[in-house]
């Protein structure tokens, strides 16, 4: 049924994101770009791709700062063309996929404030996906009272801000703690409204928020081992959705080892696999948690990866603009990533990046 | 000869040949003693230096794991330079300064001295928090690299600058003072032997004079002796031609 | 100099963004009561006469005992570099991410 309207509304930029898709790096491409010898090199090899000549103007020698920046403002611009021509509820869709950047920005922000600098310098090191046209607003305020009611106002991260902290908060509590607890009450409130869009959309966003929401709990859970953080505040910090909500959550909020979370993922099929093998490496090399809790890591970029994949094979819904987006990320990562071997001269690690294609 | 080199201006006594010879003595057990803390200092030198030298490639390369375990940390994290720098506070990496004795110099080294902080301890919380305490560690390892090496450049710079000052006072005692002594010595001796045969022959002349006095005392004596004897003899001979001298001379003889 | 030199005890930096957000992550960040920072951030952006400023105070500041600067930002002070003599602090050049280690001497 919503096939039969969707096209009027959203048909085009669906056309134009799927188009943006088949830009995106195939394998083949990657092989060429990870056989470069010098960061000139892997310019040339990108310049082949769909990224064409973005850095034919930066002077040598090229940093892979910039060619991140360089290849994130392509992806910021693609965003921006898909912003303007949305229509509600697409537009709404998009603004919302904006905030998780936002948020960062505006910890940022807070962060500046906190220790009383000029926050006006850290504009240009926000993310641009999550600028705001009222940002400098914020940068005004001289002190987190203000800024707190500035965020209140001018932001639509108000409600995420009012209903979980106060202006106290900001204050007292660890800058990292605040990032979290307003991520989650955004990743709570996309679900929310996902689900309110209802059909495929929701289905394939309720699978891929499931996910992410998933892999914060668990990530907040191992890297809370042995800080200050108690587990009151991490079960505070854990979405309230996603496979592993509640009993798996409740779990985790009491779990002190790394063996515990594998037993709390237990319980959710798909990521039975991202702990087997780990326990041979675990058993065997004893070499600490770290490696293998990085390791998980990236499974989680990999299963990140395949479910954006995924999102594609279904049509009208919006969740091909939220995946594209996510594997266009991946895909910078990815760039930067060989970048960074090819200028570090690591070329034994150089193909740990995440193929998409 | 004595004076070609230099020499301290001294009055060529015999006391002072003593006090030089205790001098260059005293030189010459310096000069020793001095270049056997030289030869010390350079052995450790040279130790150190190699350990420089290892210590650099070392360094080289665990700045570039650091720096690709930073590489990673952007990976997963993004961009965290900013809130980093903001939370620095108090530094929980600190060094601690020791002292080691080489041959009297005191060199100094520093110690790593860490303090369990709890500053980034959240940083990365929601994603990368993993790699991030990676990065921690491997940058506190290449730190104390760092710390070894500059401890180690420290007792370089040092070592350096002692040696070449000892090397100063060895060379010095070797070609200046030592030479200088010497010289005064054989000033002295010289002098010393110059008198000597200067008071030879001025008691040589004396004596000579005495006895050519004395010789001609005794010439003189015996002339006198001989006079008076003709003297004697004469009135016997010539008594009448003595009678006109009578009432001049007043003889003893007459009175018989 | 053997008085003062058991106070310090700090490393102080100056080096590029990755560098120096390393070595913070690691722990030698300090900030002092006078908000003084112990590390600078140089890009391409930063002007020699901050360098230098930051390398005197560096080196005059009686509480840092090693001055780690990266070698290619050494380089633009050179001439002060080669003219510090001092024992303490130490100063010592490290390579960065962007410019390998070449040794220089």
């Amino acid at each position: 049924m919503e096939g039969l309207f969707f096209n009027s509304g959203t048909g085009f930029l669906e056309g134009i994101v799927r188009g943006y898709k088949a830009g995106i790096l195939s394998n083949n491409q990657y092989s060429n770009l990870a056989q470069c010898e010098t960061l000139e090199d892997f310019r040339t090899q990108l310049s082949a791709t769909d990224y064409g000549n973005f850095l034919a103007n930066e002077p040598s020698p090229l940093s892979t700062s910039t060619i991140a920046d360089k290849a994130t403002q392509i992806l910021v611009d693609q965003f921006n063309y898909l912003r303007n021509n949305a229509t509600d509820p697409l537009s709404k869709f998009l603004d919302y996929i904006t905030y998780g950047y936002m948020i960062d920005n505006v910890v940022l922000l807070i962060t500046g404030t906190l220790h009383e600098r000029d926050t006006h310098e850290l504009l240009e090191r926000c993310h641009p996906l999550g600028v705001f046209d009222t940002m400098p607003a914020l940068c005004v305020a001289t002190n987190v009272e203000e800024l707190f009611q500035s965020v209140l106002v001018e932001t639509p991260l108000a409600p995420y801000f009012r209903d979980c902290l106060s202006a106290n908060d900001l204050d007292d509590l660890n800058i990292e703690i605040i990032r979290n607890t307003v991520y989650k009450a955004y990743l709570e409130d996309f679900y929310e409204y996902c689900s309110s869009l209802g059909g495929p959309t929701a289905e394939v966003m309720h699978d891929i928020l499931a996910f992410e929401a998933d892999r914060r709990t668990v990530n907040i859970t191992i890297n809370s081992f042995n800080t200050e953080l108690t587990k009151d505040q991490r079960a505070k910090l854990f979405p309230s959705i996603g496979r592993l909500y509640p009993a798996g959550n409740n779990q985790l909020a009491k779990a002190d080892e790394y063996d515990q979370v594998r037993a709390a993922c237990e319980g959710v099929a798909e990521y039975r696999p991202f702990f087997v093998d780990m326990n041979g490496a675990h058993g065997s090399s004893g070499d600490d948690d770290l490696a293998a809790a990085s390791h998980l890591e990236d499974k989680f970029f990999r299963k990140e990866v395949h479910l954006n994949k995924h999102a594609f094979l279904r049509q009208f819904q919006y969740g091909v603009f939220y995946s594209y987006m996510k594997l266009k990320e991946q895909e910078i990562r990815n760039l930067t990533w060989i970048a960074e071997c090819i200028a570090q001269d690591a070329k034994d690690r150089i193909q740990d990046f995440i193929p998409i294609f | 000869m004595s004076g070609t080199g230099a020499r301290e201006n001294v009055f060529a006594t015999r006391m002072a040949l003593t006090n030089t010879k205790l001098r260059l003595k005293g030189a010459q057990t310096g000069h020793s003693l001095l270049a056997k803390k030289r030869d010390a200092l350079t052995t450790r030198f040279r130790a150190i230096l190699k350990k420089v030298d290892e210590a650099k490639r070392k360094m080289g390369r665990v700045m570039q794991l650091a720096s690709f375990s930073m590489a990673e940390v952007t990976y997963a994290t993004g961009d965290i330079a900013y809130l980093v720098q903001e939370q620095a506070k108090l530094a929980t990496f600190r060094v601690k300064a020791k002292q080691e004795n080489v041959s009297g110099v005191v060199l100094p080294g520093f110690e790593v001295e860490r303090v369990q902080g709890s500053d980034f301890n959240l940083t990365g919380l929601g994603r990368g928090g993993q790699q991030i305490i990676k990065a921690k560690e491997i940058y506190a390892k290449a730190i104390e690299t760092l710390v070894e090496l500059a401890s180690l450049q420290t007792a370089f710079t040092i070592l350096d600058e002692v040696i070449r000052a000892t090397n100063r006072r060895v060379n010095a005692i070797e070609h200046v003072v030592m030479p200088r002594l010497e010289n005064t010595i054989k000033y002295i001796m010289s002098e010393l032997d110059e008198m000597d045969r200067e008071e030879f022959f001025r008691l040589k002349k004396v004596q000579g004079k005495k006895k050519r006095d004395t010789a001609a005392r005794e010439a003189t004596k015996k002339a006198e002796d001989a006079e008076q004897e003709q003297a004697a003899v004469d009135p016997l001979l010539d008594e009448t031609k003595e009678s006109v001298d009578l009432l001049s001379s007043k003889d003893v003889d007459v009175i018989f | 100099m053997s008085t003062n030199f058991k106070d310090r005890n700090l490393i102080a930096v100056i080096g590029d963004e990755d560098s120096i957000t390393g070595l913070l992550l690691a722990g030698i960040g300090h900030v002092n009561e006078q908000q003084r920072k112990n590390f600078l951030v140089v890009d391409s952006k930063t002007q020699v006469s901050t360098i230098e400023s930051a390398f005197q105070e560096f080196t005059t500041r009686k509480d840092i005992a090693i001055l780690l600067i990266n070698q290619h930002i050494a380089e633009k002070i050179r001439p002060s570099v080669d003219k510090y003599q001092q024992a303490f602090p130490a100063l010592l050049e490290i390579p960065s991410k962007d410019h390998p280690y070449g040794s220089s001497d």
